[in-house]
């Protein structure tokens, strides 16, 4: 053990990215004749070992990085490094703490599916690239590891390929994430146009060139380089457009909801533990880009997102999306958190929304593989997703509703779990944040608080109509069926889920469970000094509104929901609004989807009938031009030809009629020769 | 050993054996292509390896390599002087890596030939000739036996268009022979307008060596493309003018839009190994002509002019885009994808900076065999059922498994995915374009940002294309019969398709493989530009 402690943190982190890679060019190898998915776990294993050592070597000591030469372009060189730092070691531990459970249920939950070994391949490339993404120490390294995760969830999403949805979904997720590319390849543009490196340390390590570029005077100046302030602002709002995309923030959410497509387990740690959390990562990586103006939009996004999902998962019946709208709603958050300056706040809300949400999707995983189950044991046709179709499940799956319930808590933000301890300290922040800044900015705050009432309103209706009242399709079996209609989850999914429960605790992250200051985490990132005074009565009120808020929520639910008292009309205006995502998505197929194919078809209509048409114009020209010089040729240049030859030949023929051989005409033609030539002699 | 002259003229060797040799043994026509093939990716591996990084090329003889030198055509034209015509040849690195990836083209061609049943002497025996002359191009450093291959090229590629096509091969044929010959039959006038402007400072004669033309100490003060107080050809400077015609000779080759047409039809028209030779190599001519002859011969009016070359690069991009979107035909789309990609080219070129000038050379390397591949892979659907309509497949990944992994990842990395080699050159084009407004050389910046768009919408067309061919429920047109027909691909095209897709993964992890010998070269080019700027 002495041994391993002094192994160089670069290696180990090496050793942390490197497993994944192997795991997936050894399923790729083997391809089908490998289904069990064992070396991706022990890949994975491995990646945890790993992980944890670096943690360990690097947390609260100093940063390590080390780069090689990569290549060199023109007179710049590019490096591909690793930047150790708490930052990074904090995800670079995340991501396998998280894979790991996945990986265990996924062997329960994919079993016996025919192309379970691509699911593995995939598995262990997204790992790979997610692990990469939170190393690299260079922007454009960053950005690669940034594609190939949204390549990975590409696959992903696309897994059950024969399907028409999932195909749709994995096209529109790499689309949108796409337009999020774009503007990091921008925002790359700009950092090497105005610092003429890409690397994180030399451009955000301390002293960087970062902190010694100023705007004065209008100008963005750099110690190498000048431009129009515009240009910071740009920079900072084309990195937001990338981590927007990534991180399904309004109006690029549109793929997140879409992607549950996938296999649950997928949705578990891709689209809500660890990539769609990656924007936040890096806007922390960059945080020291953005003035003024683009903190503000990402905070005024960051609550629209996060209100407007809360708005669509109340009208929600599929479980899995329920989860995709919280999911983004709660990204909103973090994003707020970054816009207000607090980044270490965001980065804590990410630890914890990464467990409590991997192990919400892991629970609805295991009740739709019963319920999937269920459909095929009974040869009904119902949607194993549907909340409609469930009810009474407490009493079929005890454990899956006791982890789920804990889950929910911390989503909610119910004291004692984790998740009251950072989305709290995101809420009082920004309400510090608003009052140093001035009334008008409260809204933020006051947006926040309802959007956690409402949070912990959608996630008790989840609970409430999955587990409680009776199971609503029973109905239709009940003298079919002899034994229970749904069991327990099998342990291999149960573990897993257990051990992420105990991660939604307050005790994993701060000893005091009423206090996020206390956070080890929020300690180890600690940023210098808030740009704002902190609020005491804020600690106590904010907190207070949030738990009464929520219980009267839940009261409110239990009565609707459990007690059938609902007093809405389902088809009204605002719930099928929500339902339908406020026709965003219709919105958008409309204007840019067949738009842009309006616009394709019309420039291949151009193309052909008015680019190509000129040259067959040309042509016209051209051989209309010979025909004319044919015609010419043989009427005109010919013609001459042929006028003279047959003047020529005329005269002769006339002139032939003289020599007939008689005196009398010859002596006439003597006579008018001679007659012919006094006139001449005469005339001229 | 001269090794380049080796690598030009062994093709042609080839074209001898396969004439002398009778038809019977007609099955042994493309053992010899193949054979005589793999010979010149040894020659041209060679020059790779024995290749000197450091020494800089462009407008310097000395720096070019492996170079050849023999009077070839000396005539006393009394009055007007001596005609003084060399044969002359050398790399620097500029052509070098653009050789390499010529002759690697070559071998997939000679790869997709393998089941030409049509009069294969005829056919094996022009792919040679068209061999010869694409490296003679490469090579070429006197003007004169540049024009000699650049005419030569045209032969063989019309008739391979025009006899082993598809249904409207003729008209195909004619379409691309007329287009080229319109861009060179200029080109020859400008030619002989340099010819005569241009004195060797040795002997004191005109000369067609392209090395003293990019000297401006080397022109005759009062000859019409001389530098002192310019000469004006209908009231526009006569250098503009030389520059301009040259230019749209070279841009019709690449293609840029409007002068596009004729390579959609072409690609469309031509057999497999045609297609593969177009997009792998004659595009390539167009960019390297662009750099080698364009801009080396007329820095000035290319640091005057490149505004527009970068306003007519963002419009090939995101117009070729556009109508590959509309297409469908799977080898049209490849077809305007080309022309989009080939934008970055040009807008990398007009970029004035190393990174987008070298960004530009990777994008043509990159795309050279990427499209290559792509074509191939249109080959293999279409030899199985002749059908190329898009619309005629659904959920050919359950029919042909591995097809669909090739197709894929082909497709990604022709998108431009990290980790192939197509990112790398599309994104140091957008960086070295964006960079250009600091350096000065008058690109805007909305020209990187406009041609960023370009990378969503080719991601556009390839995933629907990916989506409506090979992914959903099997429906084909064919029906049953066409089930049996799309057989998943054999060892020969995984043998071609390997390679290639390998390479772009390789080139796209280790990019230094080319930038370290294009850099010297790029430096000293821009640096001689920017002379002028």
């Amino acid at each position: 053990m002495n041994q391993l402690a002094h192994i160089s943190p670069i290696y180990t982190a090496l050793l942390t990215v490197a497993a994944p890679l192997v795991a997936f060019l050894y399923q790729a190898l083997v391809g089908k004749r490998d289904q069990s998915g064992i070396i991706s776990l022990l890949g994975i294993v491995c990646s945890f070992i790993f992980a944890a050592l670096t943690w360990l070597t690097i947390w609260n000591h100093p940063v390590v990085s080390a780069q090689l030469t990569w290549f060199t372009i023109g007179a710049s060189t590019f490096k591909v490094g690793i930047l150790l730092n708490n930052l990074s070691v904090l995800m670079l531990l995340l991501v396998p703490t998280v894979a790991l459970p996945v990986h265990i249920y996924s062997r329960a939950y994919m079993k016996g599916d025919p192309g379970v070994h691509r699911y593995w391949m995939y598995l262990s490339l997204f790992c790979f690239a997610m692990l990469g993404l939170v190393i690299m120490d260079s922007l454009l390294l960053m950005y690669i590891f940034w594609e190939l995760v949204g390549f990975a969830s590409y696959l992903l999403i696309g897994f059950w390929f024969t399907r028409e949805t999932a195909v749709q979904a994995n096209k529109k997720a790499f689309l949108v994430n796409r337009i999020g590319d774009l503007g990091f390849l921008i925002g790359l543009a700009i950092i090497f146009t105005q610092f003429k490196t890409l690397n994180l340390v030399d451009l955000f390590g301390e002293a960087g060139l970062i902190y010694q570029s100023a705007v004065t005077n209008g100008q963005w100046v750099s110690p190498v380089n000048s431009m129009d302030q515009i240009w910071l602002t740009i920079a900072g709002l084309a990195f937001f457009l990338a981590a927007m995309a990534k991180s399904a923030q309004f109006p690029l959410h549109v793929w997140l909801p879409d992607a549950m497509e996938g296999p649950t387990s997928v949705s578990s740690l891709i689209h809500a533990a660890t990539m769609v959390a990656a924007g936040v990562f890096l806007l922390a990586t960059v945080f020291p880009l953005f003035n003024e103006s683009t903190l503000l939009f990402i905070a005024t996004i960051g609550t629209i997102t996060a209100a407007s999902a809360a708005y669509f998962a109340l009208g929600q019946y599929d479980i899995k999306r329920i989860l995709a709208f919280s999911t983004i709603s709660q990204l909103g958050f973090m994003m707020v958190g970054i816009g207000i300056g607090t980044w270490d706040a965001a980065l804590f809300h990410l630890v914890t929304h990464a467990f409590f949400k991997c192990l919400l999707f892991l629970s609805a995983g295991a009740i739709i593989h019963e319920m999937t189950h269920f459909k095929v044991h009974s040869q009904l046709d119902f949607d194993p997703q549907d909340l409609r179709n469930m009810g009474g499940l407490r009493k079929y799956m005890p454990k899956t509703f006791m982890l789920m319930s804990i889950a929910s808590l911390a989503l909610a933000g119910f004291p004692l779990t984790s998740g009251y301890l950072s989305k709290d300290s995101i809420v009082i922040s920004a309400y510090e944040w608003a009052q140093s800044k001035g009334d008008f900015y409260l809204l933020i705050p006051i947006i926040l608080v309802i959007v956690s009432i409402l949070t912990a309103f959608y996630i008790g209706r989840l609970i409430f109509k999955a587990f409680f009242g009776d199971f609503r399709i029973m109905d239709q079996v009940r003298d079919k069926l002899l034994d229970a209609p749904l069991h327990e989850a099998s342990k291999t999914m149960l573990i897993p889920m257990f051990l992420l429960g105990l991660c939604c605790l307050f005790p994993v992250f701060s000893l005091n469970p009423f206090s996020y200051h206390d956070s080890w985490l929020m300690d180890g990132l600690l940023l210098d000094e808030y740009t704002f005074a902190p609020s005491h009565n804020a600690h106590v009120i904010i907190p207070l509104l949030l738990l009464i808020g929520s219980a009267v929520s839940w009261i409110i639910g239990w009565k609707w929901y459990v007690q059938q008292k609902y007093p809405l009309n389902a088809n009204s205006l605002s719930l099928k609004a929500a339902f339908n995502q406020a026709y965003i998505n219709e919105l958008y197929q409309w204007i840019f989807v067949d738009g842009a194919l309006k616009l394709a078809r019309f420039c291949y209509w151009f193309d052909r009938y008015v680019v190509d048409s000129l040259v067959a114009f040309i042509q016209f020209i051209v051989l209309s031009l010979s025909r004319l010089s044919v015609w010419m040729d043989k009427h005109i240049v010919d013609g001459f030809v042929n006028a003279v030859a047959s003047v020529t030949y005329w005269t002769g023929n006339q002139v032939r009629l003289v020599q007939n051989g008689k005196l009398q005409t010859a002596l006439y033609s003597v006579f008018l020769f001679v007659l012919l030539g006094l006139i001449y002699l005469i005339f001229f | 050993m001269p090794i380049l002259s080796l690598l030009i003229f062994l093709p042609l060797l080839a074209t001898a054996f396969i004439l002398a040799l009778p038809t019977r043994y007609k099955s042994s026509y493309k053992y010899i292509a193949l054979a005589f093939t793999v010979v010149q990716f040894v020659l041209a591996g060679i020059c790779y390896a024995h290749f000197d990084a450091s020494q800089p090329g462009v407008q310097d003889l000395g720096g070019y390599q492996f170079v050849e030198q023999l009077p070839w055509i000396r005539l006393d034209l009394g009055s007007i002087g001596k005609l003084e015509i060399d044969y002359l040849v050398g790399i620097d690195g500029i052509s070098m890596p653009l050789l390499l990836l010529s002759a690697f083209v070559m071998l997939m061609a000679i790869g997709a030939s393998w089941n030409i049943q049509k009069s294969p002497k005829g056919y094996f025996a022009l792919l040679m000739v068209l061999n010869m002359a694409v490296m003679g191009i490469f090579c070429a450093l006197d003007f004169f036996l540049f024009y000699l291959f650049y005419e030569v090229m045209l032969l063989p590629l019309y008739f391979l268009i025009g006899i082993w096509g598809g249904a409207r091969r003729e008209y195909a044929a004619i379409k691309f022979f007329l287009y080229t010959l319109f861009g060179s039959v200029f080109m020859l006038l400008i030619i002989v307008g340099l010819y005569f402007s241009v004195i060797n400072p040795l002997t004191g004669a005109h000369t067609f060596n392209m090395i003293y033309m990019m000297n401006p100490q080397n022109y005759l003060g009062d000859s019409i493309f001389g530098w002192d107080g310019y000469q004006e050809i209908l009231g526009i400077s006569a250098r503009l003018v030389g520059f301009v015609v040259l230019f749209f000779a070279f841009a019709i080759k690449v293609p840029i839009v409007p002068l596009h047409t004729w390579l959609p039809d072409a690609h469309v028209e031509a057999p497999t190994p045609v297609s593969i030779i177009l997009a792998g190599i004659l595009l390539k001519i167009g960019g390297y002509g662009i750099i080698r002859i364009c801009y080396s011969i007329f820095p000035d009016m290319a640091a005057l002019s490149n505004w527009w070359l970068g306003l007519i690069g963002v419009i090939s991009i995101i117009y070729g885009a556009l109508n590959a979107l509309a297409q469908k035909d799977l080898k049209r789309m490849i077809a305007y994808s080309s022309v989009s990609h080939m934008g970055f080219v040009l807008l990398g070129i007009a970029s004035l900076t190393a990174e987008g000038i070298s960004g530009a050379m990777f994008q043509m390397i990159s795309h050279g065999f990427l499209s290559a591949a792509l074509f191939f892979l249109v080959g293999v659907v279409y030899d199985r059922v002749h059908d190329r309509n898009i619309y005629s497949f659904r959920g050919l990944a359950q029919l042909m498994p591995k097809y669909t992994g090739y197709v894929a990842v082909a497709f990604f990395a022709s998108l431009g995915l990290p980790g192939f080699s197509a990112f790398i050159g599309e994104a140091f084009v957008i960086i070295g374009s964006f960079n250009a407004a600091s350096v000065g050389t008058g690109l805007p910046r909305w020209m990187a940002i406009a041609g960023s768009i370009g990378i969503l919408l080719s991601a556009a067309y390839f995933l629907w294309t990916l989506q409506r061919m090979f992914f959903g429920q099997i429906r084909l047109k064919g029906g049953e019969s066409w089930a049996n027909e799309l057989n998943d691909i054999n060892s020969r095209e995984q043998l071609i398709l390997f390679p290639t897709l390998a390479l772009a993964l390789l080139l796209g992890v280790m990019p230094s493989l080319i930038f370290n010998n294009l850099n010297a070269s790029v430096l000293n080019l821009v640096s001689f530009i920017q002379q002028f700027i």
